[in-house]
């Protein structure tokens, strides 16, 4: 079992089942967006998507390709660490949801953007806005390497004529008819993705001889003693207690995900939304344990039923493991939903670039553009936004989920600040939001091996490159900014007249339910210091030897 | 004043129960333990158990709570309500 290529030995198989799966798509899209007329239901599907619906599409949307081919790659190279970093993603939507969503779904914004304008206004949120499009490419790039890899095993492809192709096909298809219906098709992509990777999963763990395939996310136990004879380190936590708090870094990171914000609003009502996280705690869950058993049975097939899988390969690891245990129309479907893992959260990021630019950009610096050249600038954005994430995956890091993560940190240190605390602080204004996202930002970027290799926190390639090190430093520097320079400059007589202080209180009380306004409410100065203390003692520590 | 209590309060004790249950990895790396659980380790299988089924019920009692403060939250705003409207029909 040494394929020096992986792939299908009968790409028509392939071909038919994914061609098979875009029709499915495009029929869903086309009847779901015949009720779309307005900018708003494109983006936000009118605020009537039910809980479950909501619920899957939420899960379908955060199951990027990270999950069906990446993480199992860095369970084959880091093991369990990599499964504990992965656990605390599932908190994204239910802290999301009680932290600000339900406040913002309150107050009828469409992105996290949207927010962010309102709350501190036009300068800020531009900003905000260059920052997110900056994530949501990083995003993409992950999926683009991804999409490019499966497109490379299913026709036997080189990588780079797969990433061209599956590239332009994918971009293309968005940018034509990837808005309509969104939310549907994520709901059904997130089935078959569940399916797609479960029941094959159950098939190789039955083929390398395991009892519990009835059930693979969690009937593996009886695999555990080989596991440990062939790998006595496979359990091993490896890093230090500094690593594992740093992962909080990534969980922040989430709440400033533009386009996983975004289906928080889609709910029909508040009591719908918080029933939609329950279902994606249930679904995700699932399908993240599901990814822990692909991994442990990767690690267990190489360990001890001689499976040979080179470095560069190691992304393939799921289909690589369906394609020695499983027939080829079983791959096949794994394929399918491999590229439905990557369309569904492709068509959110090229959606999130869509609308920060069009809506965030350029309708703000040019209120008075029409609305077809507007629609035009969007589509523009989404094909551009697609085409520089194909680019950015020619010389791809070693592995996909890397630029991911990245890009979770730079959403933590860049938004979610400026989102959490412009929500429960009312003092908090624009100029602790601009300083906040510009210095915090940069200095994330700056920390990262991607620019400056010579400026990181830790020297361990991998925990720079997924920029866990530069958040811990970055997202409580980014607090402190914001908090700090507000509270300055709010007691600044100068600057009195370009505050809008007034419109702020009056926001936060109605987004919070409230119909009458009160001093004691968000408004804790103690509160406020005490957060700035925890913040700086992190950050010291950040800058302190990691020692790995 | 009670209501606001109530969602900054659930607020924070939520925020941070979810942060405990989805990383209970750094518990067992601050305190490590060889010991086994339905034939795994318990360092691996707690908190995969936990990110799945921990979180899961978390975010039941986080609905719930939540749908109970909007409710407390509009209480509150009738009762003010009616507060000035008395007020109102007093000073008339």
């Amino acid at each position: 079992m040494n394929g020096s290529t992986w792939q299908l030995s009968n790409p028509m198989i392939g071909v038919v089942v994914v061609l098979a799966t875009f029709v499915v798509f495009y029929i869903v899209g086309f009847v779901s967006n015949r009720k779309s007329s307005t900018a708003k239901e494109l983006y936000v599907g009118g605020s009537n998507v039910g809980s479950l619906v909501n619920g899957l599409a939420m899960a379908s949307t955060y199951m990027s390709l990270a999950t069906f081919l990446g993480v199992t790659a860095l369970i084959l190279k880091l093991q369990v660490p990599f499964i504990l970093l992965w656990i605390q993603l599932i908190l994204a939507i239910p802290l999301i949801t009680i932290i600000y969503g339900t406040s913002l779904r309150r107050m009828g914004a469409f992105s996290p953007t949207h927010f962010i304008r309102e709350r501190y206004g036009v300068r800020a949120s531009i900003i905000a806005a260059l920052f997110m499009i900056l994530v949501s490419i990083m995003y993409a790039l992950g999926q683009m390497i991804g999409i490019a890899i499966t497109f490379e095993t299913l026709l036997g492809i080189p990588y780079m004529t797969g990433l061209i192709v599956g590239g332009l096909i994918i971009v293309g298809y968005i940018t034509v008819g990837g808005m309509a219906g969104a939310t549907n098709n994520a709901a059904i992509q997130m089935v078959i993705m569940a399916l797609m990777f479960i029941v094959p999963l159950g098939a190789i763990m039955k083929a390398v001889g395991g009892t519990g395939w009835y059930f693979p996310p969690l009937l593996y136990s009886d695999m555990v003693p080989t596991m440990l004879e062939a790998m006595p380190t496979f359990f091993d936590y490896q890093f230090s207690p500094k690593w594992y708090f740093a992962l909080i870094t990534l969980t922040i990171g989430s709440l400033g995900l533009p386009h996983l914000a975004m289906r928080v609003y889609t709910a029909s009502n508040l009591k719908s939304a918080r029933s939609a996280m329950v279902w994606f705690a249930f679904i995700l869950g699932l399908v993240f344990s599901a990814t822990y058993a692909m991994g442990f049975v990767g690690v267990f097939a190489t360990a001890t039923q001689g499976l040979n899988i080179s470095p560069t390969d190691a992304d393939k690891l799921t289909i690589i493991l369906n394609l020695v245990y499983n027939p080829e129309w079983v791959t096949a479907l794994v394929i399918a939903g491999a590229i439905s893992a990557g369309l569904s959260t492709l068509s959110g990021n090229l959606l999130a670039i869509g609308a920060l630019l069009s809506q965030d950009i350029v309708a703000t610096l040019k209120p008075n553009l029409s609305a077809k050249a507007n629609l035009r600038v969007s589509y523009f954005a989404i094909f551009i936004g697609g085409v520089i994430s194909i680019l950015l995956a020619i010389q791809p890091p070693a592995f996909l989920v890397v630029s991911i993560l990245w890009a979770f940190g730079l959403a933590g240190v860049t938004n979610a600040p400026l989102i959490i605390v412009g929500v429960w602080w009312k003092e908090a204004n624009k100029y602790g939001a601009m300083f906040s996202a510009a210095i915090g930002g940069a200095l994330y970027i700056i920390v990262s091996p991607f620019v400056f290799p010579s400026i990181v926190l830790t020297g361990h390639g991998l925990t720079d490159g997924i920029g866990i090190s530069g958040g811990l430093l970055a997202i409580p520097v980014s607090f402190i900014l914001l908090i700090v320079v507000s509270y300055v400059t709010n007691r600044m007589p100068s600057l009195q007249k370009k505050l809008t202080k007034q419109a702020d209180i009056e926001l936060i009380e109605r987004i919070h339910g409230w119909k009458d306004i009160q001093n004691y409410r968000y408004n804790s100065t103690v509160g406020a210091f005490v957060t700035v203390g925890i913040c700086a003692v992190i950050a010291v520590w950040a800058i302190m030897p990691w020692h790995m | 004043m009670k209501a606001y209590k109530k969602e900054v309060r659930f607020t924070m004790l939520m925020t941070l129960a979810f942060i405990l249950v989805g990383n209970a990895g750094l518990f067992f790396v601050l305190f490590p333990t060889e010991a086994m659980l339905f034939g795994f380790p318990v360092k691996y299988i707690v908190p995969i158990l936990l990110g799945w089924f921990g979180v899961f019920f978390l975010t039941i009692v986080a609905g719930r709570i939540g749908n109970q403060i909007d409710v407390d939250i509009d209480q509150e705003n009738e009762n003010i309500s009616v507060t000035e409207s008395k007020q109102m029909k007093e000073s008339a």
